[in-house]
């Protein structure tokens, strides 16, 4: 691409309030990002404003911010530099061809880590509630750990809870993760997750983003950010979500964009999981009930590198080499995540000694502690 | 004629003696109070005067001065009524003192009777070491003057009482012909002097009324919890409970009181002694063994729980002495009156400095605090959803500042206990059951330590209780190595393990004690501990 045109997208594109719709109306109807900018800075941009199709004019306030950027384009790439940030448009090769089902594709996708993982040829979405309950989140990370074992790529959203599960899950089993993030990277994720950030942009993952880095996340971000996260992968598993969730809303936006949904059921009449029943009831989802039938029907649909019925050698036992307390205690997490009141009850060893088993499994990294609930992790999570 | 008694003075846990000087002269009827009296004290003028009427003595048309030496020392309260009184009784020759030298002690009531005064215990005390052998103090104070041994302690009911006390059986002379009968308020003549009873109540003096004990046969469920409670109480570690509301947090923090082993003698004296100035002990309670137990509420400021005022009185940490604090709501506490809490909880006492002088109070108590996992309290709930906005649960979190938290030995997560082990279930050991272990931990922990719990263990002693057990060192810098624990952390983690280790009756602290000695560190795992376990 001719380097200037190259700096004038990636200015427009930077410029608030200018989306992907927008964007692509205006590169029409003047024939490229750097004619817009030219029309700006003669006026003619105000006064044609853009009548094409909708018959919308662009708002002033927006002309104006144009204009500015007009005067100096290069201010958008210096951002840019500043943050260490690569970009992919449209116009490169590299741009990720999944991105081909979206109506409005992002005219510059920005990102932190290794572009070629969103070109990966397996890549599983797991996405759910920011408030899971202990079962849900050892689930995220049990799919997680599961389908990276087939070396499919992980993509989720950073958030807390459920996506943060399924990415730490990931980058444990040392597999490749992307985020796709709701904001600019200059607030890249709750701040609690910085660390887990940086874990997956180590183990080759990616951070990415269609915002410019000083862009807020605000009440539309999030969802317009789920369309990209359900178009960046083959299958989308939605684990725990309640009726008013984000999940809900990247499982409508994969069926769209043709991909292969799965829904984890819940009970009914429980509210964690109600947003999960309801896109089984009203959507051709197909509901998750295992990981080995996950694996068959993702092989159906000719997803993964796995064929039906091949399985990969089983890895060893992590239990082995464990005492009969920890055994207990890690066979008692991996059917069911409990506080450390419940794991007494249910191991029925003194409190002491649970306390004890649990330090240890934290210390074989195979259990951890969120909010209270013990859960499984690593290899824990390829049992029950 | 000029009369002189003793009396005493409290500053901080410390008595001073205070010699009380009356002069009745011809002249105008006036009377003045010299030797660095405060406001308060200007008001016992008026006090006495009535009280000496209302008790059926005269009150001289003479010129009254009363001297309190030495003049230097500034002086508060109302301790001193009784001796102005009783000195001007003398120095006008309505008495004459023949009964001996007797300090006196108390507060008068303008018809005449004895009110209870703080800090008895260690003025009489003071008296005692200056060699005063004889002292006179108000009847509800008798049971902590008694506490004080040489003394000849009588309890007093009124100013006629010390009256007669001073002028012995001899001494009477204006005394038959003015006295009337005081009528108190229930109708009834007023006692003579109060014979020495046997059987007062022990008094709950630290004890904060509506925090009624609890048996931990009442608490059901909550397993993990209530090994925490006995890890911490054998080894005076400070513990927090974090959990959603109805989990049983303050149930367990009010079975404290019946877990832990009586104050032995010393012990025992420095509590009294404290209850004494916080005027606790004014109700003729005897101070008992109980250890204190202070439970201050969330809205407490900062002179309540450091202690403070203008009389620089002892606050909550100085009450809780050898005893529990509990803080319950600890998110909900003021931060500066929470970061103010580190130094008793590092030093085991509180400097106190303000412009009316400078205490040290004794502070070595243990802390136990609850909290809620977030405003609403269900944040990490398997049942019932978090009603906060997202982030806030770790705001909440966050008003408890790093280095509080820090000291804070022992943190658990209580969940919610479901319905069917409420109702049913194994039946819970009671508190006397726990309270004997905890007993024997802490005995094996003095005789090892030279008469301290493991929480006060240096850290050198506590880096030598793993020594011997090589197992226990590999587990030990594992733990640290996995970014579990910070090098001082370690010596707390050592100082529960040993204590893990006594109430195994295990002589060396092993692998075992050091493993679950880190299960009670992390619970609340990411947002109290960790900053990223997602």
């Amino acid at each position: 691409m001719d380097p200037s045109e190259r700096i004038a997208w990636l200015a427009l594109a930077a410029v608030h309030g200018v989306g992907p719709a927008t964007f692509g109306r205006l590169v029409a109807a003047f024939g490229g990002a750097r004619s817009v900018l030219h029309a700006a800075s003669d006026g003619r941009l105000g006064r044609a404003a853009i009548k094409v199709e909708t018959g919308r004019r662009l708002p002033t306030e927006v002309v104006d911010r144009i204009l500015v950027a007009a005067a100096a384009p290069d201010a958008a790439t210096a951002t840019l530099e500043r943050f260490g940030l690569w970009t992919l448009t449209p116009l490169d090769p590299a741009y990720p061809s999944r991105f081909g089902v979206l109506e409005a594709a992002p005219p510059v996708l920005y990102g932190w880590g290794d572009p070629a993982a969103l070109e990966d040829h397996y890549a599983v979405g797991v996405v759910g509630t920011r408030r899971p309950t202990p079962a849900g989140r050892a689930l995220a990370a049990r799919v997680a750990r599961h389908v990276a074992g087939r070396g499919a790529v992980v993509i989720s959203g950073l958030a807390i809870g459920i996506d943060g599960a399924a990415h730490a899950a990931t980058v444990e089993a040392e597999g490749r993760t992307v985020a796709v993030i709701g904001a600019g990277h200059d607030h890249p994720g709750p701040r609690a997750h910085r660390a887990l950030l940086r874990r997956i942009l180590a183990r080759g993952g990616a951070v990415v983003s269609e915002l410019a880095p000083h862009a807020p996340a605000s009440r539309g971000t999030f969802p317009r950010r789920n369309r990209l996260l359900s178009a960046l992968a083959d299958a989308v598993v939605v684990v725990e979500a309640p009726s008013r969730s984000g999940a809900i809303n990247t499982g409508h936006h994969a069926l769209e964009q043709g991909r292969a949904l799965f829904v984890a059921p819940g009970r009914p009449g429980d509210p964690a999981t109600a947003g999960c029943l309801r896109l089984l009831r009203e959507t051709p989802a197909r509901p998750f009930v295992g990981l080995a039938e996950l694996d068959e029907d993702l092989a159906a649909l000719g997803i993964g590198p796995v064929r039906a019925g091949d399985r990969p050698v089983a890895a060893p036992d992590p239990l082995v080499d464990l005492g009969a307390a920890e055994r207990s205690v890690a066979v008692a997490i991996a059917r069911a995540p409990s506080g450390l009141e419940r794991l007494v009850a249910a191991t029925g060893l003194p409190p002491g000694v649970v306390g004890g088993a649990v330090t240890l499994l934290q210390l074989r990294g195979l259990a951890r502690i969120v909010d209270g609930a013990v859960l499984p992790a690593g290899p824990l999570l390829e049992r029950g | 004629m000029l009369a002189t008694l003793v009396t005493a003075v409290v500053s901080g846990l410390h008595g001073a003696l205070v010699r009380v000087e009356v002069d009745v002269s011809p002249g105008l009827p006036v009377c003045h109070i010299v030797g660095l009296p405060d406001a308060a004290l200007s008001e016992a003028r008026e006090r006495v005067r009535a009280a000496i009427r209302n008790a059926g003595f005269a009150y001289p048309a003479s010129r009254i001065t009363v001297n309190l030496a030495p003049a230097d020392r500034r002086k508060h309260g109302a301790a001193y009524d009784l001796a102005i009184g009783v000195g001007i009784l003398v120095a006008s020759e309505q008495i004459r003192a023949g009964g001996g030298a007797w300090a006196l002690l108390g507060e008068l009531s303008l018809d005449g009777t004895l009110q209870a005064v703080p800090g008895v215990l260690p003025m009489v005390a003071t008296l005692a070491r200056a060699g005063q052998r004889r002292v006179g103090v108000p009847a509800a104070n008798l049971e902590e003057a008694r506490l004080v041994e040489g003394v000849e302690a009588v309890g007093l009911d009124g100013l006629d009482d010390a009256a007669r006390l001073v002028a012995g059986p001899r001494g009477r002379r204006a005394m038959s012909a003015a006295r009337r009968p005081v009528i108190g308020v229930s109708g009834l003549p007023a006692a003579g002097i109060a014979a020495p009873t046997g059987a007062a109540p022990e008094g709950r003096v630290a004890l904060v009324s509506g925090l009624e004990p609890v048996d931990l046969r009442e608490v059901r469920g909550q397993p993990f919890a209530r090994w925490a409670l006995e890890v911490a109480l054998a080894g005076g570690h400070n513990l927090l409970m974090v959990g959603p509301p109805g989990a049983g947090k303050t149930l367990l923090a009010r079975a404290i009181p019946g877990l832990l082993p009586p104050l032995d003698e010393d012990e025992a004296l420095e509590v009294a002694v404290i209850a004494s100035v916080a005027g606790l002990l004014g109700d003729g309670r005897r101070p008992g063994r109980r250890r204190p137990f202070r439970a201050p509420h969330h809205t407490a400021s900062y002179a309540a729980l450091v202690g403070g005022g203008p009389r620089l009185l002892p606050g909550e940490v100085t009450l809780a002495h050898r005893g529990t604090l509990f803080l319950d709501e600890l998110a909900e506490f003021d931060r500066g009156v929470l970061d103010a809490l580190r130094q008793p909880l590092e030093e085991g006492s509180v400097v106190i400095s303000r412009a009316a002088g400078q205490v040290r109070y004794p502070a070595r108590l243990q802390l136990v605090a609850a909290m809620n996992p977030c405003r609403c309290g269900y944040w990490g709930d398997p049942q019932r959803a978090c009603c906060c906005a997202p982030g806030d649960p770790e705001r909440y979190v966050r008003r408890v500042s790093g280095p509080l938290l820090d000291r804070l030995d022992l943190r658990v997560e209580l969940g919610r206990v479901p319905p069917r082990e409420l109702l049913g279930g194994p039946e819970p050991e009671a508190s006397a059951v726990v309270a004997a272990r905890i007993a024997l931990a802490r005995e094996r922990a003095r005789a090892r330590n030279g008469g301290r719990l493991n929480a006060d263990l240096s850290g050198a002693a506590a880096l030598a209780a793993a020594e011997s057990e090589p197992r226990a060192r590999t587990r030990l810098a594992e733990l640290a190595e996995a970014g579990a624990l910070s090098a001082r952390n370690v010596h707390r983690l050592l100082r529960v393990a040993r204590t893990v280790a006594d109430l195994a009756g295990a002589p060396h602290v092993d692998e075992a004690a050091i493993l679950a000695a880190a299960g009670l560190r992390d619970p609340a795992g990411d947002r109290l501990g960790a900053a990223d376990a997602a």
